[in-house]
């Protein structure tokens, strides 16, 4: 294998890891060893959530350096999981250049679950709040619309490349409207357990664990990033809910 | 009767966050199992310990304990079992009600809700930390001891 495919493969893989979720330990921990395990005198990779610099060195003395920046970072954890055993296999066994990159291929192609089910699952995770946070039947049914009508924003907006705070300020806002219009026809009494309930779906719950997760493993800048990122998260919840509960409480009597 | 129901909806709620984290076939009920493992030790304890943030802390070590050690069983991201069982423990309650005090300019209750929802967060991290970092250490200590067992074992055969 040259220099040249063992680095693309080296990137390939962290590219995928990063962008879909895994720590940042992780990522480098995966590429060095792919590096070293495929030929590489030394290897040295420096990863930051938004790119990924690494620099090598072979037997013959020849060096090399590449850089990938990474714009779209997603949530899909079966990528994640698919490449982690991947990078073992590369690792423990003799794999050609041709047989990796299919490999890589075939797990860039796996499906994610269906749409629709995923925001059918959203729409649960907000009944499901609802119900844990002391609302009746009735209002984890209101929670089921909100959380549906918040995956869709949520999707739609991402789609045009809106940044993570305005979305979560609108998430919030639509919760809170619906559930204060809700209160206000009278349908329901539990508007508390609506709200909380239908919020926790936009939880950056991968964020938290990822941000701690990274500050363990020592890398305090990836850690720090990814904490402020929900840190702003929640604070563009508590804007949005915030915006209705204050403007609209006068209108409707709860 | 609704603390067994709370169990049961920490799991429903954590099974479709399986989902939409795309986990794998076969780790979703296992995944989901984790959220409701954590509110289940929250109950238990809740019987004999008074504070809150105490609680979320057991709660937190029971999860991470059992998201490390199903990760080390089928050779898996952590990850992919902590995010989806974190979830039921995320304070959101605290942050609402705070933001609803502070707009109801009642600033003293606000500012004690804001403190305790801080408290719960960094339980829950202060959890994860001790659990992490001390199957980190175990494994560096067994790597450690199987390097000089077999650097033993060379020296004998020479």
């Amino acid at each position: 294998m040259t220099g040249s495919q063992l680095s693309h493969i080296a990137m390939e893989i962290g590219v995928t890891l990063l962008s879909n979720g895994a720590e940042t330990y992780r990522v480098e921990e995966s590429m060095h060893r792919i590096c070293m395990a495929m030929g590489a005198l030394s290897a040295e990779i420096f990863v930051v959530p938004t790119t990924i610099i690494m620099g090598m060195t072979f037997a013959n003395g020849d060096h090399m350096t590449r850089t990938h920046r990474i714009h779209t970072r997603g949530i899909n954890l079966m990528k994640v999981e698919f490449i982690n055993s991947l990078s073992r296999k590369v690792c423990y066994e003799e794999m050609s250049y041709e047989e990796v990159l299919t490999e890589l291929h075939r797990i860039n192609s796996t499906p994610p679950y269906p749409y629709f089910l995923q925001v059918l699952a959203l729409g649960f995770v907000a009944q499901m709040f609802t119900l844990f946070f002391g609302g009746n039947f009735q209002a984890s049914c209101i929670g089921f619309v909100i959380g549906v009508g918040i995956k869709v924003q949520t999707d739609v907006m991402a789609r045009f490349e809106t940044n993570i705070f305005f979305i979560n300020i609108v998430g919030g806002f639509i919760a809170a409207t619906v559930a204060l219009a809700a209160s206000g026809l009278g349908l329901t009494s539990q508007m508390d357990a609506i709200i909380i309930g239908s919020i926790m779906t936009l939880v950056p719950g991968l964020a938290i664990t990822n941000s701690i997760r990274d500050i363990i493993a020592g890398d305090y800048l990836s850690g720090l990033t990814k904490g402020i990122e929900a840190l702003l998260i929640g604070t563009g919840i508590a804007t949005g809910v915030g915006i209705p509960l204050s403007l609209l409480s006068a209108f409707v009597r709860v | 009767m609704t603390l067994i129901t709370s169990c049961l909806y920490a799991f429903g709620g954590s099974f479709a966050f399986a989902f939409v984290f795309n986990i794998p076939k076969n780790k979703l009920v296992l995944s989901a199992i984790g959220g409701l493992l954590g509110q289940l030790t929250y109950i238990i304890f809740q019987t004999i310990i008074s504070n809150d943030v105490a609680l979320y802390f057991l709660a937190t070590i029971a999860i991470s304990l059992y998201a490390e050690i199903l990760a080390r069983v089928t050779k898996s991201p952590t990850t992919l079992f902590l995010a989806v069982a974190l979830i039921p423990l995320v304070p959101g309650g605290g942050v609402y009600y705070t933001m609803v005090y502070l707009l109801q300019e009642n600033i003293e209750l606000g500012v004690t809700t804001g403190l305790h929802t801080l408290g719960i967060s960094g339980a829950l991290a202060m959890g994860i930390i001790l659990v992490s970092s001390s199957f980190n250490l175990i494994r560096k200590v067994m790597i450690h001891n199987k390097r000089k067992k077999k650097a033993v074992a060379i020296s004998y055969k020479e």
